[in-house]
């Protein structure tokens, strides 16, 4: 927590923010906005905040920025600039910024300092949670005991808002029938079908590697920065690095559409299903301490710990799934045939 | 002096989200209000993020948490930043990108529909 | 040792900063690239190279885990960066990029 480190990072990241919006290129735009999420990430490491720095590089930086350049592949690259009511519309637009920051200014003087430790964010549940993790759940982690026993119903709504994202994008875009496809633009570029072998080979032999990374993420994820979504992002961008070297039809022989969804439901179901076997057990719904009848060697405090696994697991295998349907669907424009 | 430092960092982070919130009204492009969207995101998200960090203050791990002993430990909540708002941002970064995706398909049905993505042309058509 | 690792940190530092300047100095994106690539990747291998040395100060199992990781990521790095900067080239060269030719002072002569 050393302010001047914090100010230098925070000027470079609204430099790039200005930089984004202004471009007239939108690829160049993805590409600043890239570096901004990883300058993000670089001060929410500095503030201690691992855990949404971990997420944000993997979620944010690494797949936000494919999608950008998958959806400006599909459309236009340049920015054209408005033939009528420009004046009006910067007007209105700075009017509002300017009215909006002077109203979150007025109210931002009453807040509390930066990084004091006596702030009323910190000194009324979530010391319960730092003292007591340990003893309730023996996982270090506090991130994840929070995220995933003493909250365990926000994830599980989280998990399903991320089905649902996958569901709403394969039901604006899937064309399967050819008589749907005919009216569909082309393309800016018309990839040539060139096939390089110094990026095939590399990207093929990666790929193992990420996957073994990101089962170890999801793994790890009690006792380092870590967990359920990194993972999860980690084992569909290796799919997502295969289309991109390869082609979707590659990718489709390795994980067809049908079991791509199947995994996501199945993800989902997961984490409801370790919920409902708790309330076939005969406690409350995502109460993982009666685990312990059914798990062999494990008391009260370590069935939570497994339970967390169980449910990490379930939300790593949603996450790949709709990771890796989002992004065909955006770069194939539904066909799922070539890409990107 | 002491003012500046202790509220620099809410003066920056607001001027994050008017950035976006200009990005989103005024610009004519489709996909550079998504941008200017996604700025809003992670302005509000650093914003929250920041609420829960502490001076002289570690990562929220419990060091040496092995070991049969550790349970009894006396741990010091000064030691350790606020785990609470780092939660709660985990789920809006997740959600932000499902948005990101659900946004960029919309934008590609209405490029499919309009052949265009400039919000002025396709107000033109419209009527 | 301490030495060893100051010495290794300050001179990716340097490459780094050799880096920068070449990346906006040089005249032609092909020339632009070789600054990119090659410095890049020596400079992280160089820092990353010395933050694993640091670890191994004290030597046990976690200090040795710590350090086996963050060589790991040398070997991606050295790995996965060439390839990228081959990729950018290639797309470059594809697209049909031209290298940047020196003007010679005969055209200008009457």
């Amino acid at each position: 927590m050393i302010w001047q480190i914090d100010l230098s990072v925070l000027s470079i990241v609204v430099i790039c923010a200005f930089a984004t919006i202004m471009v007239k290129d939108l690829l160049s735009a993805a590409i600043i906005f890239g570096a901004y999420s990883f300058l993000m990430c670089l001060l929410w490491t500095e503030m201690g905040a691992v855990d949404v720095a971990f997420t944000e590089a993997s979620v944010g930086a690494g797949v936000s920025t494919i999608l950008f350049i998958a959806a400006a592949y599909q459309t236009t690259r340049i920015v054209k600039a408005r033939r009528r009511g420009r004046l009006a519309s910067k007007i209105i637009g700075l009017g509002a910024a300017v009215i909006m920051g002077l109203v979150l200014l007025a109210a931002e003087a009453n807040f509390p300092g930066f990084a004091d430790p006596n702030s009323p964010a910190s000194l009324h549940v979530s010391p319960y949670y730092i003292t007591q993790t340990l003893a309730d759940t023996a996982v270090p982690n506090m991130v994840t005991s929070v995220l995933a026993d003493y909250r365990g119903f926000d994830t599980m709504f989280e998990t399903a808002v991320i089905f649902t994202a996958g569901l709403a994008v394969i039901a604006i875009l899937r064309r399967v029938k050819r008589s749907d496809r005919c009216d569909l633009p082309e393309p800016f570029t018309i990839s040539t079908g060139y096939e390089d072998t110094i990026i095939r080979f590399v990207s093929r032999q990666l790929v193992p590697f990420m996957q073994l990374f990101a089962l170890y993420v999801v793994a790890h994820g009690h006792h380092s920065p870590g967990g359920g979504f990194q993972g999860g992002v980690i084992l569909g961008a290796s799919f997502i690095l295969l289309a991109i070297t390869y082609d979707i039809k590659m990718v489709q022989q390795r994980m067809s559409e049908k079991w791509n969804i199947l995994l996501g439901n199945i993800g989902v179901l997961i984490y409801a299903g370790i919920g409902f076997l708790c309330l076939l057990l005969g406690a409350n719904f995502l109460d993982y301490s009666v685990l312990s009848n059914i798990l062999p060697a494990t008391d009260k405090i370590m069935a939570r710990s497994h339970g967390m696994l169980g449910i990490e697991i379930g939300v790593a295998i949603a996450v790949m799934a709709i990771v890796i349907s989002i992004y065909l669907n955006l770069s194939s424009h539904g066909k799922l045939d070539e890409g990107l | 002096m002491e003012y500046l430092i202790s509220h620099y960092n809410y003066w920056i982070y607001i001027l994050l989200m008017m950035v976006g919130l200009y990005a989103m009204l005024a610009k004519n492009n489709l996909i550079k209000k998504v941008i200017g969207m996604s700025i809003f995101q992670t302005a509000i998200i650093v914003f929250y993020v920041s609420t829960g960090a502490k001076r002289d203050a570690s990562i929220p791990i419990i060091a040496h948490g092995h070991g049969h002993d550790s349970a009894h430990a006396v741990i010091d909540i000064m030691h350790y930043a606020n785990p609470l708002p780092h939660v709660l941002m985990l789920t809006a970064i997740v959600v932000s990108v499902g948005t990101l995706g659900v946004a960029l398909a919309i934008c590609l049905g209405i490029h499919r529909r309009y052949k265009t993505l400039e919000e002025d042309e396709i107000q033109e058509q419209l009527q | 040792m301490n030495g060893v690792v100051i010495l290794l940190v300050v001179s990716g530092l340097i490459f780094f900063l050799a880096t920068t300047v070449g990346l906006l100095r040089f005249p032609d994106f092909y020339s632009r690239m070789h600054a990119a690539g090659k410095g890049d990747t020596l400079s992280s291998l160089l820092m990353l190279g010395g933050l694993a040395l640091y670890e191994f100060h004290e030597i046990n199992i976690a200090t040795i885990l710590v350090g086996a990781k963050i060589l790991l990521i040398v070997v991606f790095i050295f790995m996965a960066s060439p390839t990228a900067t081959h990729a950018i080239t290639d797309a470059g060269f594809e697209s049909g990029v031209k290298p940047w030719q020196k003007e010679t002072t005969e055209e200008k002569s009457p």
